[in-house]
């Protein structure tokens, strides 16, 4: 049961997220999500989703001689970003406070 | 297999746009990364949405339009020359079951999808056929002339030598049925190759624009009759093999489940075929 509750962890966000404070190719989003955010993304997943965002504007791709292309968020993703994270923000804070008032309860 | 050659199979089951634009960036991860084989399969696994649900930013409308003409012109030649066949072996020997009128409108049925299917085919496909004729004569393009010119040329040769060959080897009750299987798979051969024709000329060719859109759109409707067409043949010929087996060889199921395998599977790949491309007509016309 606790595994379905992750899915906080979909990867189009975790791009998203990962891309939020500057450009990375695609290696480094991997780096950066396995280390800050503790999911490690498959090649296979990570450029299913980077095809995704593209298409739908969110991420942009920037000029480069190498293979490793960086990718960019664009002003739509950051606003995408910005609600979903608006919206878990408030359900985290609403679980906390009411964690605390039941384990408050029980404890007393 | 080394994990280079394991990455390139795997990249090679990926849409060609999608290879084209993101295949270089998988290897160089896959190769920053160490991946291993859990890698290498992970990127295999996601070519199948890949070509279901394409990238929209990767779509390349009048190549998907063209390709699926292509492919649908050929399947819908054939499915035509399925279709001319069943006519041919049932409703001209007049084959009907009394008590069972669904023979009959499935006879009707074929007769109308069949002819709308046609004439749908002919005019909306017309305009394209001009313009890329019109083309390949001002620019001396002399193979291109000859590919468009197949759909004319190939039917025409093909019932010249059928009335010759019926004249010389048929008697009084036509052709033995060895013949007719030999004239019947020059029928085909001869459909395909005036399909062929036209199909490569787009791929040499590559028109754009709205007489292509219109070929697309007409490729969808004219591929939605044959489907209708289609199922009346599979009514038509389960109806005469459960109600009128002593017709025509339909005792034994073999033959007939051949031929309504292949009239499915022609109608199939005709129905996706077309369908793409009238999608992309459609898109690319919004």
């Amino acid at each position: 049961m606790t595994d379905r509750l992750d899915r906080w962890a979909d990867p189009p966000l975790l791009v998203l997220a990962s891309l939020a404070d500057e450009p990375k190719h695609g290696y480094a989003i991997t780096q950066d999500v396995a280390q800050t955010m503790g999911v490690r993304l498959s090649a296979g997943t990570l450029y299913a989703v980077i095809a995704r965002l593209e298409a739908r504007g969110l991420i942009e791709p920037l000029e480069s001689d190498d293979r490793r292309r960086p990718y960019r968020i664009t002003a739509a993703g950051a606003e995408a970003l910005a609600m979903q994270s608006e919206r878990m923000s408030k359900v985290a804070s609403v679980a906390r406070e009411r964690l605390s008032t039941r384990l408050g309860w029980s404890g007393a | 297999m080394t994990r280079p050659s394991l990455t390139r199979a795997a990249l090679a089951l990926y849409p060609p746009s999608w290879r084209a634009r993101y295949g270089d960036e998988v290897r160089a991860l896959l190769e920053d990364s160490g991946g291993g084989l859990a890698a290498v399969a992970s990127v295999a696994w996601r070519a199948l949405p890949a070509w279901f649900w394409p990238p929209r930013h990767l779509h390349d409308r009048p190549a998907r339009m063209r390709a699926s003409l292509g492919t649908a012109l050929i399947f819908w030649s054939m499915l035509t020359g399925l279709g001319l066949v069943f006519a041919q072996l049932t409703q001209f020997q007049g084959f009907d079951v009394p008590g069972h009128p669904e023979i009959r409108w499935a006879y009707a049925v074929f007769d109308v999808t069949l002819a709308v299917s046609v004439l749908v085919a002919g005019f909306g496909g017309l305009p394209l056929w001009l313009l890329m004729l019109r083309r390949a004569r001002r620019e001396r393009r002399r193979r291109d002339t000859v590919y468009l010119l197949l759909p004319v040329i190939a039917p025409v040769t093909y019932l010249a030598v059928l009335v010759v060959t019926v004249r010389l080897v048929g008697g009084a009750n036509g052709v033995s049925p060895w013949w007719f299987g030999v004239v019947t798979l020059a029928g085909f051969a001869a459909a395909a190759t005036a399909a062929a024709g036209p199909g490569l000329a787009l791929r040499r060719l590559q028109p754009r624009g709205p007489a292509l859109r219109l070929a697309a759109a007409a490729g969808g409707v004219a591929a939605a009759a044959m489907a209708v067409a289609a199922t009346a043949i599979v009514v038509a010929v389960i109806g005469l093999c459960l109600w009128a087996p002593s017709f025509a060889g339909y005792r034994h199921g073999t033959v007939p489940g051949i031929y309504l395998a292949l009239v499915v599977a022609a109608a199939a790949v005709t129905t996706v075929s077309a369908a793409r491309g009238a999608r992309a007509a459609r898109h690319a016309g919004a």
